[in-house]
């Protein structure tokens, strides 16, 4: 491959605002519409933005663009598209729609739902038994489709450099500690590695904490020209670079390696078409739907080598606080991540990083944030990332 | 030959697979008790799953061709819950294993393995191919091959 590398919308493209319904790990009684629509305003009202002036609209798994257009009543689009998740598939989007000039002002939005394929508790409420049934993997236990790729994989992992579940559980502790200092997410109470392995296993060796918790809530995010976000209210979050990867042996079988998938071709792009990598930035944010990812995803961008994920998180383990501090200063997944925030497909990820670079993120706020990087989704089909710096 | 039976009739007999056009090839070979596994004709090569053309060279003339069902453990998962399927009690934890197959390297399919003890259903493990039966209908699965040893 030789790809020609080109980023012609670097630093063009911004990020005006982002907002967060919350996550609740219940089912509560309100429809995924409802949630997206708050989120929405929310992120609209932010940026000082109205109704009128947005004339994109990129949405995800449900609702659609066009739901969400009649709910909030966006008089016109030029642009709407409705993209698979995680979100740097929107993000990816909205950069390419504005920067080309299709629309202008993106409204991009991802709604967290809980589901029967994804929490047997929603069975009980008959308004979520329609709704998606993607995730799922197949109807019998001898696939390995879907979610269950991921256990396979992680069995492979562990058997091929020895590695052992605690490797996962500082995952899920280090999320978990950063979560409690998050209103919005759905798990605060502090877990310890002795309470991560009592935890209840689905597939060995991933256990409940290793799967990202299903949640009801939403984000949303105004995406526009950097020049026009600099006339909006907050602070621009400049889209440094953005990229999705995929290999053509990408289904969960006949992926060829841990070494071998879209995470490599990301973190090819990124590096060949953005401005900054690991050494100089000041958040990290590896995907964790499933712990075994962030643990690739921590080795495929370099922090360490194959294997070694769980010896690095030893070594940059913060005891005071719990958590990883790399080098006593870069966090992983501040809010939380998927595991403790919520499953928010990568949007969680990057309204935190948009938070963070704008300087708004509370507690959790790193001091002098000025870059961050985002590496969202897994193995198979869905490896994307994206550098988010702010303006200035 | 169950080759012969019809497209309804083959639904029918795999009510929780998706079968298509690409796919059907396998689950008539399943009826007979054979594991098909396309192969292109052009160029010699194995894919997996089933397509309509051969990734490599694109040649149309992809056949679904019987495997030997010899293999290694790749990957080991034990499920502790999962779909209901006929035969399957999670109380013990149910083996899921993906298998590459002797034919060519990174060619994998994937079932669970009868007639032992998770403790032995490791990765790295010879396996063989066998048959058991579900809902009426074969279903491929692996036992130990007990003649071998553990490979890396
Ligand atoms: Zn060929």
């Amino acid at each position: 491959m030789t790809p020609g590398w080109r980023n012609p919308a670097k630093d063009l493209v911004a990020i005006a605002s982002a907002a967060t319904t919350g996550f609740f790990a219940s089912n509560t009684a309100r429809s995924q519409l409802s949630y997206a629509a708050q989120a929405a305003i929310a992120a609209l009202r932010a940026a000082g933005v109205s109704a009128a002036e947005v004339d994109g609209i990129i949405g995800s798994t449900s609702p659609t663009a066009s739901e969400m257009q009649q709910a909030l009543g966006i008089p016109v689009v030029t642009y709407f598209a409705n993209p698979p998740i995680p979100f740097v598939n929107q993000l990816s989007a909205a950069v390419a729609a504005v920067h080309s000039g299709l629309c202008n002002v993106v409204l991009a939005y991802h709604a967290s739902y809980r589901l029967p394929w994804n929490t047997s508790a929603s069975l009980k409420d008959p308004f979520r038994r329609g709704g998606m049934t993607g995730g799922a993997g197949a109807a019998v236990p001898e696939s390995v489709s879907g979610s269950v790729g991921y256990t396979a994989w992680a069995s492979r992992y562990l058997h091929e450099y020895g590695g052992t579940r605690e490797d996962l559980g500082l995952i899920a502790i280090n999320g978990r500690s950063n979560a409690a200092n998050n209103p919005a997410a759905a798990l605060r109470e502090p877990l310890t590695m002795p309470g991560y392995l009592d935890a209840r296993m689905i597939r060995y060796p991933l256990c409940i904490l290793d799967m990202d918790i299903a949640v009801d809530g939403a984000d949303a995010f105004v995406i526009t020209t950097a020049e026009r976000a600099r006339d909006m209210r907050l602070k621009p979050v400049l889209i440094n670079a953005a990229t999705l990867g995929m290999t053509s042996t990408s289904s969960e079988m006949q992926t060829p390696s841990l070494r071998e998938h879209g995470q490599q071709v990301v973190v090819e792009s990124l590096k060949a078409r953005g401005d900054f990598w690991i050494d100089d930035c000041d958040i990290y944010f590896p995907y964790d739907g499933f712990s075994i990812i962030a643990l690739n995803w921590i080795e495929n961008a370099g922090f360490c080598g194959p294997g070694e994920a769980g010896e690095f998180l030893r070594q940059h383990w913060d005891s005071r606080t719990n958590r990883v501090l790399i080098d006593g200063r870069v966090p992983l997944n501040p809010h939380g991540g998927s595991l403790s925030e919520g499953a928010s497909q990568g949007s969680g990820h990057i309204r935190e990083a948009v938070h963070q670079l704008q300087g708004s993120a509370g507690d959790r706020q790193v001091a002098g944030a000025a870059r961050a990087i985002v590496t969202a989704g897994g193995f198979f089909f869905n490896a994307q990332g994206a550098l988010l710096r702010a303006d200035g | 030959m169950a080759c012969e039976i019809s497209d309804e009739d083959l639904i029918e007999r795999f009510p929780a697979y998706a079968i298509d056009h690409d796919t059907k090839a396998r689950y008539r070979g399943w009826l007979d008790r054979v594991m098909l596994v396309d192969r292109c004709r052009n160029c010699g090569t194995w894919h997996e799953p089933p397509g309509p053309i051969c990734p490599l060279c694109w040649s149309t003339d992809t056949v679904p061709t019987a495997v030997g069902g010899s293999g290694t453990i790749h990957m080991a998962i034990f499920l502790h819950q999962g779909p209901p399927a006929e035969g399957v009690d999670y109380t013990t934890p149910y083996p899921v294993v993906v298998v590459e197959l002797d034919e060519q390297a990174g060619l994998r399919i994937s079932s669970t393995v009868v007639g032992a003890g998770n403790a032995d259903i490791v990765i790295g493990r010879r396996v063989r191919l066998d048959w058991i039966e579900r809902g009426g209908a074969p279903m491929p699965v692996f036992r130990l091959d007990d003649a071998d040893g553990v490979r890396s």
